[in-house]
């Protein structure tokens, strides 16, 4: 949820099973954000999803961060509570942005002890998601899958799949999407996050970029019968963070993914 | 093969500090050279960090232009990289450091626009206060007095500027449709930027409520502030004050000694 729909969630009331947001857009003291935040937790249960905690970085993590993290936490009581498995900050600088990782054992032990370390002091358990990468590094000998299910088994901790990022980076790096799914441990997926993308052209061919400015794609809602087909029915986000269309759009996204999984739940039953 | 840190500090070197050969390296190329690859991520972090100052600073930008606006974050962010995971800390400098920027040197009354802009951001997510307790301040005897010391509703901020910024403010909102013309020279001005529940509020303030308030902001007693504001103003008004900064909750509670 964002800053431009608080008004009209508040009034209208849409009927979805949850609302996520950054946790960083609530690191103020108080004003709009936390009055419209405290009447949303009335009428929803909430999810808080950090893009700025830098799990993946070798400087120490930032105790300041995490306490504001924990305040919001005991505050609001959110159902989930995420963060990505990428890096965003070198020697204190801060490129604010979920940068790629090496899939190496080195990086699994870091993120491992990372993941253990937030948890504790956040006295919650957190869940991990895989990112959108536009590069790979020659020294990586893991898959990314591989590389995301070690993690997950690894610090014991649950997974938020994104289901657009897998596509992307299946078409960036040249992997079967379908193996991904196949492939992380189902059991351990908590929450799933859909987005729209932007296709750039060059004269070599070209990137996917994971922009959240448009609805979901049809490849990605193939992609995502497949998963809810294996994995059964999980809380499900569409993540749209600029170009912000009307809610009603959001709403109505949100509504496929509904239909898909009671689509997998009859067909189960029969 | 380079450790985890090795590569973040290549990686970061790249994108802050252009520095190109680093982690080419280290990265696969496939159909696409390493270096169209980094790049896909020096724009998306520098997209990111601008649109953060860009949300911040909406007048500045509309006083400079669109190209304008964005070279001079692009040399902020090289010059200044944000130091917090939490984008909305990104900016505060952003007035300082174009006071010192060459090209927008001209363009004088620019850094206390910036000023006013982040000092408006910062109220926004700022705590929100209950209004004082009246009947306890009533309750304080004539000899405390001196010592008094208030507190300021955290959601304000003070400043002064040598340029109309108000008025330069207040023309260069969206959906403004009058006169855009400001006299630069029309005077210093005190301002106080509020916020009251959902609304922003910014009030111009005479030397002597400036005066109060800034020395009541710095932790100062009753009798010092009402010294000073009496030598700018001698027929400074301390009850009419009072009414005034506790009834509209911009003072909020009190210390008696």
């Amino acid at each position: 949820m964002r800053g431009p729909h608080y008004r009209e969630v508040v009034e209208s009331s849409p009927k979805v099973g949850f609302l996520e947001v950054h946790s960083e857009n609530y690191f103020g003291r108080g004003g709009v954000p936390h009055a419209y935040l405290e009447r949303i937790r009335r009428d929803y249960p909430l999810s808080f999803h950090g893009v700025g905690l830098s799990l993946g970085s070798t400087d120490p993590l930032d105790r300041d961060h995490l306490r504001r993290l924990g305040q919001l936490i005991d505050a609001y009581q959110p159902d989930f509570v995420s963060e990505h498995l990428s890096w965003g900050s070198f020697g204190g600088r801060y490129l604010n942005d979920l940068l790629p990782l090496p899939y190496t054992e080195e990086v699994v032990n870091h993120l491992v002890g990372r993941i253990h370390q937030v948890q504790d002091i956040l006295e919650r358990p957190i869940m991990v998601e895989n990112v959108s990468c536009y590069l790979e590094f020659e020294h990586s000998h893991l898959s990314e899958w591989e590389f995301v299910a070690s993690v997950a088994e690894s610090a014991d901790c649950d997974l938020l799949l994104d289901i657009n990022n897998i596509y992307v980076n299946a078409h960036n790096h040249g992997f079967s999407a379908g193996d991904f799914l196949h492939r992380v441990p189902g059991s351990r997926v908590r929450e799933i996050h859909l987005a729209g993308h932007t296709v750039k052209h060059y004269e070599q061919g070209t990137i996917i970029i994971d922009t959240h400015d448009h609805r979901v794609c049809p490849q990605v809602w193939a992609l995502y019968r497949e998963a809810i087909a294996m994995y059964g029915p999980k809380p499900t986000l569409i993540e749209w963070d600029s170009d912000l269309p009307e809610l009603d759009v959001l709403v109505d996204e949100a509504n496929i993914a509904q239909s898909v999984m009671q689509e997998a739940d009859h067909a189960r039953v029969a | 093969m380079p450790g985890l840190r090795e590569v973040q500090e290549r990686f970061s070197a790249n994108i802050l500090d252009a520095d190109a050969v680093g982690i080419a390296a280290d990265v696969k190329a496939g159909a696409f050279e390493p270096r169209l690859r980094l790049q896909v991520y020096r724009n998306n972090v520098f997209t990111g960090l601008t649109d953060a100052l860009r949300a911040v600073y909406p007048v500045v930008e509309k006083l400079v232009g669109e190209g304008f606006f964005l070279y001079a974050s692009n040399e902020f962010i090289k010059r200044n990289p944000s130091t917090s995971g939490d984008l909305h800390a990104f900016g505060s400098g952003f007035g300082p450091f174009l006071a010192t920027f060459e090209p927008a040197k001209k363009l004088s009354y620019l850094p206390d626009v910036a000023q006013l802009e982040w000092n408006y951001h910062e109220v926004y997510h700022e705590a929100d206060a209950d209004a004082m307790d009246v009947d306890a301040l009533q309750l304080v005897t004539p000899d405390q007095y001196e010592q008094l010391q208030f507190r300021l509703n955290p959601a304000c901020r003070l400043m002064q500027s040598i340029f109309p910024v108000i008025e330069i403010w207040r023309v260069n909102q969206e959906g403004y449709c009058g006169d855009q013309t400001v006299d630069l020279d029309a005077g210093a001005v005190n301002v106080l930027v509020l916020r009251q529940g959902d609304e922003i509020e910014l009030h111009p303030l005479d030397a002597g409520d400036y005066a109060m308030l800034a020395m009541f902001a710095r932790g100062d007693q009753l009798g010092d502030c009402l010294g000073a504001a009496q030598r700018i103003n001698a027929a400074f008004d301390l009850t009419g004050f009072l009414s005034r900064f506790v009834g509209n909750r911009i003072l909020v509670d009190f210390t008696a000694r």
